[in-house]
This record gives C-alpha cells, sequence and structure tokens, in this order.
C-alpha cells in the first residue's frame, strides 16, 4: 500500500498528526472534565475533532490509507506525550480511521467534495461507537440513553470533522503551500 | 522489571487485558485489577507518584460522571455494581495506560513497533521524525502568537470563539508543518532512506527474561480478577 506513496507525503501525515495529536489531548482533558459534570455524553459533542486528520490528510493526498495512517499516527502521537488513556488510543486511532477510510473508499477515491468529507466524518463516528459500546460498557444503559448518544457523535463527525476540516483545508489551500500535492494537481482539472 | 519489559510486548498485553476487561460488568472484576496494576507499579516500576496522581485526577472525575450516568440513565438490568463497575472500569483502564506511559520511553516504543511488530520503516521514521520536531512547532506557535499579538489581534473571551479562533493560530502551523515536511523527506532520501523494510538497527529493541515474567505477572492478574469476578 506504501509504494505508491511519496516520503514526503508520509512525512507531511506524520507532522499532521503531531500538530493535531496535540490538539486531540487538549480536548481529552477539555472532555474530561465536562464528563465528570454531566457524565460520558460530554465527550460526544467533541467526538468530530478527533477525526479532523483523517479527512485534512485524505483530501490533500488522495491516496488509499490518508485517513487511517494519519488517525493511527497521531493516536501514536498521543501515547507518545504520555496520557491515561495510552495505548487503547492507538486501538481507537485506527479503528475510527477506518471508519472515515470507509466513506472515501466506497467513492473509490475519486470524489473529494463537502457530502464525501461528512460521510467520513459520520462513518469515523459509527466506527469509534461500535469500539466506544464494547470498552465503555455502554451495554449497561437505556437503549434511549445510548441512541441519543450515537445520533451525537455521528453529527458531531459529519458537523466538526467534515464540515470544519472541509473549511481548514481550503484555508490551508488558499495559503498556497500545498503545491505539488494531489489536492492542487486534481482540482485543477476538474 | 516492568521498565525493562519490550515495549511491543508490554502493548499487546496491556491492550489484550482492556479487551477482556470489557466483558466484565460486576464491580469486583475492574476493582481487583485496578489495585493489582498499583501494587505491580508499586513493586517491579518506577514511577513518580506525584505525575501519577495527578495525571489520574481527570479521570478521577470522569470515573464519577460514568458512576452517576449509569446510575440514572442505566437499562433495566443494571445495578448499583453496574455502575460502580463501569466507574472502576474507568480506573483499571487509566492505571493500566500510566503503567506503560511511565514504563516506556517513546522513541523505543516506535522502534520496538518496527522491529518486532513490522511496522514499516517508512511510517516509524516517520513518526520519529514528528515527535523530534515537537519543541519546534512549540517555538512556532509562541512566535505566530507573539507575532499576532504585535498586530494587535485579540483573544475572544468567550469559550467557542476562542475555539475558532484557533484555525488563526491551526492554518499557518500547519502550512509550515508542510513545509517542514517537503524539506525533511528530502533530507532523508538524500541520505538514502529508502524505506524498505529489510534494513540494520543501530539501535536493536529485544525481548528478554523482563518480558517473560511481566506478561506472566499481568496474566496472572488478569485471571485473579476474573476468579475475583465470579466468587464475589
Amino acid at each position: 500500500m506504501l509504494k505508491s506513496w511519496k516520503l514526503k507525503e508520509i512525512v507531511l501525515m506524520s507532522l499532521f498528526a503531531v500538530v493535531f495529536g496535540i490538539i486531540y489531548l487538549l480536548f481529552l482533558h477539555v472532555g474530561n472534565i465536562w464528563a465528570s459534570l454531566i457524565g460520558p455524553i460530554a465527550y460526544e459533542w467533541l467526538f468530530g475533532i478527533w477525526f479532523i486528520v483523517s479527512i485534512i490528510v485524505m483530501s490533500i493526498i488522495r491516496k488509499p490509507g490518508a485517513a487511517v495512517i494519519p488517525e493511527t499516527m497521531a493516536a501514536a502521537i498521543e501515547v507518545m506525550l504520555g496520557n491515561a488513556v495510552g495505548p487503547r488510543l492507538i486501538l481507537a486511532g485506527v479503528i475510527q480511521g477506518l471508519g472515515a477510510e470507509a466513506a472515501f473508499a466506497a467513492t473509490r477515491y475519486r470524489h473529494f467534495n463537502l457530502g464525501v468529507y461528512m460521510m467520513a466524518g459520520a462513518g469515523a463516528a459509527v466506527f469509534s461507537f461500535v469500539y466506544g459500546y464494547l470498552l465503555g460498557g455502554f451495554a449497561a444503559l437505556s437503549t434511549e440513553y445510548v441512541l441519543l448518544m450515537f445520533v451525537i457523535r455521528v453529527m458531531s463527525g459529519a458537523v466538526i470533522a467534515g464540515i470544519g476540516g472541509k473549511y481548514l483545508v481550503d484555508a490551508l489551500l488558499a495559503t498556497g503551500s500545498l503545491r505539488g500535492y494531489a489536492i492542487t494537481k486534481r482540482d485543477a482539472h476538474a | 522489571m516492568i521498565n525493562r519489559m519490550n515495549p511491543s510486548v508490554k502493548f499487546v498485553m496491556i491492550t489484550v487485558s482492556m479487551i477482556a476487561m470489557a466483558f466484565f460488568f460486576n464491580p469486583w472484576t475492574p476493582l481487583v485489577f485496578f489495585m493489582g496494576v498499583v501494587l505491580i507499579q508499586l513493586l517491579f516500576a518506577t514511577v513518580s507518584w506525584k505525575t501519577w496522581s495527578l495525571m489520574m485526577l481527570p479521570f478521577l472525575l470522569g470515573a464519577v460522571g460514568y458512576f452517576w450516568t449509569t446510575l440514572v440513565f442505566g437499562n433495566e438490568d443494571s445495578t448499583l455494581g453496574t455502575a460502580l463497575s463501569l466507574s472502576f472500569r474507568v480506573l483499571a483502564f487509566s492505571s493500566l495506560s500510566l503503567l506503560f506511559v511511565f514504563t516506556t520511553k517513546p522513541v523505543e516504543f516506535i522502534l520496538s513497533l518496527m522491529q518486532q511488530l513490522k511496522l514499516s520503516p517508512k511510517i516509524a521514521y516517520s513518526i520519529l521524525v514528528g515527535y523530534q520536531f515537537l519543541p519546534v512547532l512549540k517555538d512556532e506557535f509562541f512566535q505566530i502568537r507573539q507575532a499576532q499579538q504585535l498586530r494587535g489581534v485579540e483573544v475572544p473571551k468567550s469559550p467557542v470563539k476562542r475555539v475558532t479562533a484557533m484555525r488563526h493560530l491551526l492554518i499557518p502551523m500547519l502550512a509550515g508543518a508542510v513545509r517542514k515536511a517537503e524539506r525533511t523527506a528530502f533530507a532523508m532520501e538524500a541520505r538514502g532512506f529508502t524505506g524498505e523494510g529489510d534494513r540494520d538497527f543501530y539501535r536493536k529493541i529485544t525481548i528478554g527474561r523482563a518480558d517473560a515474567a511481566g506478561s506472566l505477572l499481568i496474566l496472572v492478574l488478569l485471571c485473579g480478577s476474573m476468579a475475583a469476578g465470579w466468587l464475589l
């Protein structure tokens, strides 16, 4: 899978993973403090933030793996920085990344627009919810409450990761620093 | 001993324990497991307890949130025991994660993932590059902020606006990251980095006796806490 990748694309992925890894950690602590007041549902609103690197890197590089790998890298960076969620973040990163990747794979990596980004955000939310259901023990909660958590998480994924990701990428594109990446080449043809 | 364990082995053991924990809804299993992990830390690992408490604290708060949510919004089968179980699970997970974080050197963790778990060198060295850039990125963050302050950009008061205002810092940071990535990749290739799997390693990470002992210890604790759940 990595054969078709240029090294500069992989290093770019990693540096974005560092920047977003720090942001992810920041919001993890925000979420924790909030969660002590209103319970685990506090994280649900924020969840889209934790999917955003997938959408940003995928829209820049546009190759299979550009959603799942940076998300996993960001999780690895979070672990390297040290926090009490630790190694299982990497597992969560892989699963969330696969959710976003699935949406891009469904378009065969041909369409990159707001609709697909929102689908990717929602996909990451669905995948991560299944994982959270198991590890968080949501089975002990009532069905309505779990459903509410699920809906909020999917909305958060679509809005924060999808729309927010698109907004950030467009702003980054406007700086002109992305010349030489797939995002500028394909947009020129379209 | 835990400090000397191979990071990949430790990583796998800890992940397996966490997944196993997810199938238990009685309060005893996670509680015994949590206490066991703290005991392991006490006996076999060197840990700064001050940092430990500081990092546990937010998760202790999270555990409280879990407790009352399960009590209030639990389904018809859940009881006080289930609520306690979910909160203890948060504590068990956090203590286990801290056991990993405090006893593992970040760089060795990535090197070990590459050498033991066959992570692609392209990815592994890229992560290490990113990690080494952390202090640079930190300096850049302060530089951009100071530059914007000089030009009179105000930080908004409301927390929501403050989050959206993060983009003023984030976009220049990311643009800088793109340029750094390009330069670094160029430098790596100029020094003959191909990213092939069949390479020699300057720093070899090995698996040894500490791994067998440490894994056994964690397995015993895992089985013990499961047994506690069935018996009590």
